[in-house]
């Protein structure tokens, strides 16, 4: 635990229990599929937050998004212009976003900077990721934002699911092997925020994680999988079931709330005592080896901008270029508050 | 119906966004074209905006996410899953299409998005419309290997296949792109080899070490499965490697029960998503807005 408190943040040092470190507000990373309902559901608990009198801080991950129904105290649009990314690289809707993405990954930095001074004061920082779910959770930049959040404050993935959309078993199991997948992505504390309840009660889930007979008979009557392969996911998706946490709520009537802020302190409770020593102890383990990686990149990076040169954006080197400049905040960090960088303007 | 005479080949090409689908489909074509197998890439994505392939045919001749965008006022998302839905209400344009083709190999260059395999079923028809005339279809699922760096996102990749094909119901293979990209760093190489033929005793050591001790039972439960199908494990491919090529090709050639030999011949492709960086970088800034109700 002494090597965990490394270079990290000086206003905090949860090492063990929350108790007498000061509090910070969890971060609740929000990811699903197009269509599950994320943007919904972070407004839902925005208002719900507000209508409880709890402060709460917002973040818009989507560069796509057209409208956006909360006030985003940081959006990735003041910051890039999707269209305008579109149309200078020649890039079709994908490349856009990833691209719009990976620009602002560069910035990270003083999000994480932004998000550290905002944490004590807030009940919660909600992030609201981009509608498709790879262009978050296959991109450089989604796992350099969910390592360094996760590094910084205590952080929470919430993997939204469309209810009506996985009464189906064949579907069902899909989405719970993508799920399965983002916690083997992420390795932060998870919960399975069942939306949409107010057309489907989400209780035929609920059924199904318990009670696996019940599953493997809806499953066989649909389709002509193998059975022994079907046997075999499902054994695999049993052991993700115990340990899972998982609400319905509903981000049209705002059914489920306060199950869901509860799920969320678990969580939270879960990335101190148990994610927490494990991402410090891989991080000790790393230091050493990341740092002069790091540093070649960073030198790599700045030759190519000084040469005028091309960039990979779609590449490693990006990504560890992207992330010296995301970490790099914590080797400065507690010198001086208020110097945090020339480019960014803070509305108050 | 079954009379091999008559049976047709074709690959469908998915992954994430950026896995390399594209760079796929021009050096597997490629490389049919080089040993005498007439080989069409049709890019089957509403949303594609250039090929690095000679398109032999195009969705975007019907629809495109740009012009529905436009008319219906749709984000990207809601524009894909309208075009590929609309694609498949008026698959008698395909007929035409596929009809002018004959028996040749054709190789669909398919949008990634994960939606289109689970929550509507698009692909799944299109799976079905292929087989009701008589071709043979492979999934061929691409995942870009830099993303693949340790063991926990090997076990996260597998997953995310796994959930994306189980829709389709027809044979499957998971290619790692971009070989050529890891293959100068010693270490990740080292690791990659574990991934490809998997040495679960191997990863699972690892991946205990990184996960939290309530999960082991998880990462037991996943490695059995990896042990016990195939169909979880991953074909490298190296696009400036012609012989990392032709294996692939082997692997989709068996899956499809398609039986030639393929000569080799020597093609070097290299495509990256490049940014001239100093402009863009310049122009970003961030801004955070204080929003109304929150105290202080």
């Amino acid at each position: 635990a002494a090597a965990a408190a490394a270079p990290e943040s000086a206003s905090a040092g949860p090492s063990g229990g929350a108790g007498d470190a000061p509090k910070k507000a969890p971060c609740v990373v929000v990811i699903g599929m197009a269509g599950s309902g994320k943007t919904s559901l972070v407004q839902r608990l925005n208002a719900h937050l507000h209508q409880q009198e709890e402060p709460v801080y917002v973040v818009n991950l989507d560069p796509a998004v057209i409208n956006l129904p909360y006030d985003a105290n940081i959006d990735v649009r003041d910051t890039v212009n999707y269209k305008e990314v579109m149309k200078q690289y020649k890039l079709g809707p994908n490349g856009g976003i990833v691209t719009s993405l990976n620009l602002f990954a560069t910035r990270f930095d003083q999000v994480l900077a932004l998000l550290e001074k905002r944490a004590p004061e807030n009940r919660c920082i909600l992030i609201d990721t981009p509608g498709q779910i790879e262009v978050f959770t296959w991109s450089a930049s989604g796992a350099i934002i969910t390592e360094t959040l996760g590094a910084t404050l205590p952080t929470v993935v919430v993997f939204v699911i469309d209810t009506p959309r996985c009464t189906a078993p064949v579907t069902f199991m899909s989405n719970m092997l993508y799920a399965c997948s983002i916690l083997y992505k992420t390795r932060l504390p998870f919960i399975l925020a069942f939306n949409k309840t107010d057309v489907v009660s989400h209780d035929f889930a609920v059924q199904w994680m318990t009670d696996e007979d019940a599953y493997q008979d809806a499953l066989e009557a649909e389709t002509s999988y193998s059975a022994g392969l079907a046997r075999s996911m499902s054994l695999v998706l049993e052991e993700f079931y115990a340990n899972l946490r998982c609400v319905g709520v509903s981000a049209y009537t705002g059914d489920g709330m306060d199950e869901f802020f509860s799920a969320v302190d678990e969580a939270v409770g879960e990335y101190y005592s148990e994610y927490l020593p494990v991402i410090e102890r891989l991080r000790a383990e790393k230091a050493e080896k990341e740092k002069e990686q790091k540093a070649a990149s960073l030198h790599k990076l700045q030759e190519d901008i000084r040469s005028g040169g091309r960039v990979v954006i779609d590449g490693a080197s990006s990504a560890a270029a992207a992330s010296a400049r995301a970490t790099r905040v914590s080797f400065f960090d507690g010198e001086d508050e208020d110097d945090e960088g020339s480019d960014y303007e803070e509305y108050e | 119906h079954n009379q091999p005479s008559t049976m047709r080949y074709a690959q469908l090409v998915m992954g994430p966004a950026g896995s390399g689908k594209s760079t796929y489909s021009r050096i597997i074509q490629a490389h049919c074209e080089a040993s005498s197998r007439t080989a069409h890439v049709i890019n089957l994505d509403p949303a594609a905006e250039e090929f690095e392939y000679p398109v032999s045919w195009d969705v975007r001749e019907v629809i495109s996410v740009e012009d529905v965008g436009e008319t219906l006022n749709l984000g990207p998302n809601g524009g894909l899953i309208y075009c590929m839905e609309f694609l498949l209400s008026n698959l008698e344009v395909l007929d035409e299409v596929i009809g002018d083709f004959g028996d040749d190999y054709l190789i669909f260059d398919c949008p990634g998005m994960i939606e289109l395999y689970t929550h509507v079923p698009v692909m799944k028809t299109f799976v079905n419309y292929l087989q009701q005339r008589d071709y043979r279809v492979c999934a061929v699922y691409l995942l870009d290997s830099q993303f693949v760096d340790e063991p926990s996102k090997f076990f996260s990749g597998v997953l995310s296949a796994t959930a994306a094909m189980l829709h389709l119901s027809v044979p499957h293979i998971n290619v790692l792109s971009k070989m050529d990209l890891v293959k100068r760093n010693p270490a990740v190489r080292r690791a990659l080899e574990n991934y490809l033929d998997p040495n679960t005793t191997y990863l699972l050591q690892e991946l205990n070490e990184q996960t939290t001790e309530k999960q082991h039972r998880l990462n037991e439960a996943l490695a059995s499965l990896i042990d016990d199908y195939s169909l979880v494990s991953f074909v490298p491919l190296d696009q400036t490697d012609e012989e990392s090529i032709e294996i692939v090709l082997q692997h989709v050639d068996r899956c499809l029960q398609y039986g030639e030999d393929e000569e080799v011949k020597d093609h070097d492709v290299r495509c990256f998503c490049a940014l001239n960086s100093e402009w863009f970088l310049a122009q970003l800034t961030l801004r955070e807005t204080a929003t109304v109700g929150r105290a202080g």
